[in-house]
């Protein structure tokens, strides 16, 4: 995927800015940074569900490529769950999944299969339990979110804030679920996180913005990434104000 | 708490109020609901004038005092009152939620909260139809006088204050449970019963005790006063009481059954919209009151023109025929894409799925065809409406009405919050307003026109033709709208987020 000349202004506000990005098809790939630095702008502008005021997104495969603002039809090999405006919440969860298979054609035998894989994850509290999405917890809602976005097992797959919401079992169960289905599929991964140990642990790639801008871009190869970033983020909390005001 | 510190939170809360109903997402995205909602209210309060000048003149006439003959009617006005504020009012226990974990006194949020439901302009927009009314009927007459009309207003303004507290005290226990509404419907049902067998005791009481506020009687506005205060305690008790329930609230978590529907298996993609949509309005409050509202006025509509001789002729005629029709895709297809706008994102990441959506819906709506189909097989076999006039409204309605509205998806960009149980604030827009104009009245002329130039015969023909084209057609038109549709994504979604959950 190639990002180029990517800008999105919000009134007078910069929100995103980045000249050229690359993301490799098997990444996975972490953004990282504070509110406001443009992480969840950048998966809308990915998804082509904000326009962009300058720039593009081309998502390349081996037989075409798509700019993403052209076509639709790189949104067949793509699964995305950004927060609940992706839940149709009137559904049970059972009957959202069984909607997802069938408007991408998957068969009902391999969707109860690939349930049944997600099952640890689910923890037994989002199948069968005859609730409205509406009604679940916000943990729960995540989770159908996150499979229903895997459902069609997607070559690029992006989750924005994935371990938001859930309990520390189930944000462990989150990053095996990621690492496996990464080496098991070779897909592309873009998430984005707060919670840096995980985000660290899963990724391959990590890419630091701030402000609409990607500062830094890390291979997991860097030794000291890990040490940088958060030397970044401790950086930016001022402990002395802090003590000083309370 | 002093009477300082009192009067300054009271002005605070006062003004937050006032940002929140300025500030709404729905009003700020949308300036034309804006002007819509203001121009409603000049509309309303000049009709309530006009009424006011009127009744005031024609009851000028009467055997007895013409301020005497609205007066006994008066509890009428109250009781719709009363029932009008439901779609309106919340209660302060409601309210308070916001300034519970401030270090304010709970007693004195909960006084404020009270106090400003007395004093409200609500209770004084009665008065643009009172004061024309009573100019009239009372400033004007040498034996009244100004201050006696004076005193008529104040009078009036104090009983809807009273209303007010009146209608608290039941919408909050009516929050706690609904079996608490059969209280005011037996109270007031009893009231206009006895009121019917013995008019004296309710009509003449009334008159008499309005009397008391033209002639400045103070017991009259003592007693009022004195309910006044009293239900204002009971209301300060209720609201305590019911405080923390209201704040804790959750709402009962209902099991539902996984609905297969697998009938609509073999429609593929289509037919999994089609469960959709179904779902949508058997789970959905609002989409369901809409459904239910519009079948009903179409089975109203279609048993008038069935078994009464009303609307036998003329534009009528032809009004109720297309009108039995058309009312319920106008009524729901008007906001089209509103349901859809709280999971819009999750559309727009699949291929195509809003033009499924979009086939989904129209198969869907001429499905609901027939039931005005089958209501007017009476009118027509009893040689009320001819059978051409019955196709041509049949094959017109999907075929001409229904792509009129489904042009509404490409403009419709406001997100319908699906659970609000009292009132949904209105969501016309522009298009909205015009379009369902015309999707009334166009077909209508049209119908009218060709009825009057070529018979019902060739009339109901030609629109037969016409709606055929528009069905056969519809694949064509419907990706032309959904071309448009995916020209204006960007700005829909970005307002369908901002008004989710407004």
């Amino acid at each position: 995927m190639q990002l180029a000349t990517l800008k999105k202004v919000f009134g007078d506000n910069v929100a995103l800015d980045i000249d050229a990005f690359t993301v490799n098809s098997g990444d996975v790939l972490g953004l990282v940074g504070n509110n406001g630095a443009g992480k969840t702008t950048l998966f809308r502008l990915v998804l082509d569900l904000l326009k962009p005021n300058t720039g593009e997104v081309t998502i390349k495969t081996e037989d075409a490529e798509y700019i993403t603002s052209k076509t639709e039809d790189w949104k067949e090999f793509t699964g995305a769950h950004i927060d609940s405006g992706f839940l149709i919440d009137y559904l049970t969860p059972d009957e959202y999944f069984s909607f997802i298979g069938k408007v991408n054609n998957i068969p009902k035998e391999e969707i109860d299969e690939q349930l049944k894989r997600y099952a640890d994850f689910m923890s037994g509290e989002v199948c069968g339990q005859n609730k409205l999405i509406r009604n679940l917890s916000a943990g729960n809602q995540q989770k159908v979110g996150i499979i229903a976005a895997l459902l069609n097992q997607p070559s690029l797959l992006i989750l924005d804030e994935p371990f938001n919401f859930l309990d520390p079992s189930s944000q462990i169960a989150m990053k095996y679920l990621l690492e496996d289905y990464n080496k098991q599929t070779g897909a592309t991964i873009m998430v984005s996180s707060h919670n840096l140990t995980h985000t660290l642990d899963i990724c391959t790639r990590v890419a630091l913005l701030e402000h609409g801008h990607i500062i830094k871009d890390y291979s997991k190869a860097d030794t000291d990434m890990i040490a940088e970033i958060e030397q970044y983020f401790e950086g930016n909390v001022h402990h002395e104000a802090i003590t000083t005001e309370a | 708490m002093d009477f300082k510190h009192f009067r300054l939170l009271y002005k605070l809360i006062s003004k937050n109020k006032k940002l929140s109903e300025k500030r709404h997402p729905m009003f700020e995205r949308n300036r034309f609901m804006k002007i819509f909602t203001y121009c409603m209210v000049a509309f309303m309060a000049c009709y309530f004038i006009f009424f006011g000048v009127v009744l005031g003149n024609a009851f000028l006439d009467g055997s007895i005092e013409a301020c005497d003959m609205l007066n006994q009617g008066i509890v009428f006005l109250l009781i719709f009152d009363f029932w009008i504020r439901f779609g309106m009012q919340e209660t302060p226990a409601q309210e308070v939620k916001p300034y519970k974990l401030m270090p304010i006194p709970t007693n004195a949020i909960v006084h404020i909260f009270l106090i400003k439901r007395g004093w409200n302009w609500y209770n004084v927009f009665f008065l643009f139809f009172f004061i024309p009314f009573g100019f009239i009927t009372v400033a004007q007459m040498p034996y009244f006088g100004w201050m006696c009309f004076i005193g008529y207003m104040v009078g009036v303004w104090l009983l809807f204050v009273l209303n007010a507290y009146w209608y608290l005290i039941w919408r909050t226990l009516i929050n706690q449970h609904i079996i608490y509404i059969l209280v005011p419907i037996i109270f007031y049902a009893a009231l206009i019963g006895l009121g019917m067998v013995a008019t004296d005791w309710l009509f003449t009481g009334s008159m008499l005790f309005m009397r008391g506020f033209i002639d400045w009687n103070p017991l009259c506005f003592l007693a009022v006063l004195l309910c006044i205060l009293v239900l204002y305690y009971v209301n300060l008790w209720l609201q305590k009481k019911f405080l923390y329930e209201e704040i804790a609230k959750t709402e009962k978590v209902k099991k539902v059954k996984s609905q297969e529907m697998s009938f609509l298996n073999r429609y593929g993609v289509i037919g999994e919209y089609l469960k959709l949509e179904i779902k949508s309005i058997a789970r959905n409050n609002v989409v369901r009151k809409i459904f239910l509202s519009g079948l009903i006025i179409t089975l109203i509509f279609c048993s008038i023109t069935a078994f009464t001789p009303a609307y036998d002729g003329g534009f009528m005629h032809v009004f109720i025929c297309v009108y039995c029709f058309a009312v319920y895709g106008i009524m729901t297809l008007t906001n089209i894409m509103g349901v859809e706008g709280n999971y819009i994102d999750g559309l727009m990441s699949r291929k195509e799925s809003v033009l499924s959506l979009l086939k989904a819906k129209y198969y869907f709506y001429i499905a609901m065809l027939l039931i005005p189909t089958l209501s007017m097989i009476a009118p027509v076999s009893t040689g009320k409406y001819t059978i051409y006039e019955l196709l041509g409204c049949l094959f017109f309605t999907p075929g001409c009405i229904f792509p009129c509205l489904f042009i509404l998806a490409i403009f419709n960009n406001t997100t319908m919050n699906l659970t609000q149980k009292i009132q949904q604030k209105t969501t016309n827009s522009k298009a909205q307003f015009f379009v369902s104009m015309a999707a009334m009245f166009v077909p209508m002329g049209l119908m009218y026109v060709l009825v009057m130039l070529l018979g019902s015969m060739w009339g109901g023909l030609v629109m037969t033709a016409l709606g055929l084209i528009g069905v056969v057609l519809h694949h064509v038109w419907m990706k032309a709208i959904y071309k448009q549709f995916m020209i204006r994504r960007y700005e829909n979604m970005s307002s369908f987020r901002a008004t989710r959950n407004a």
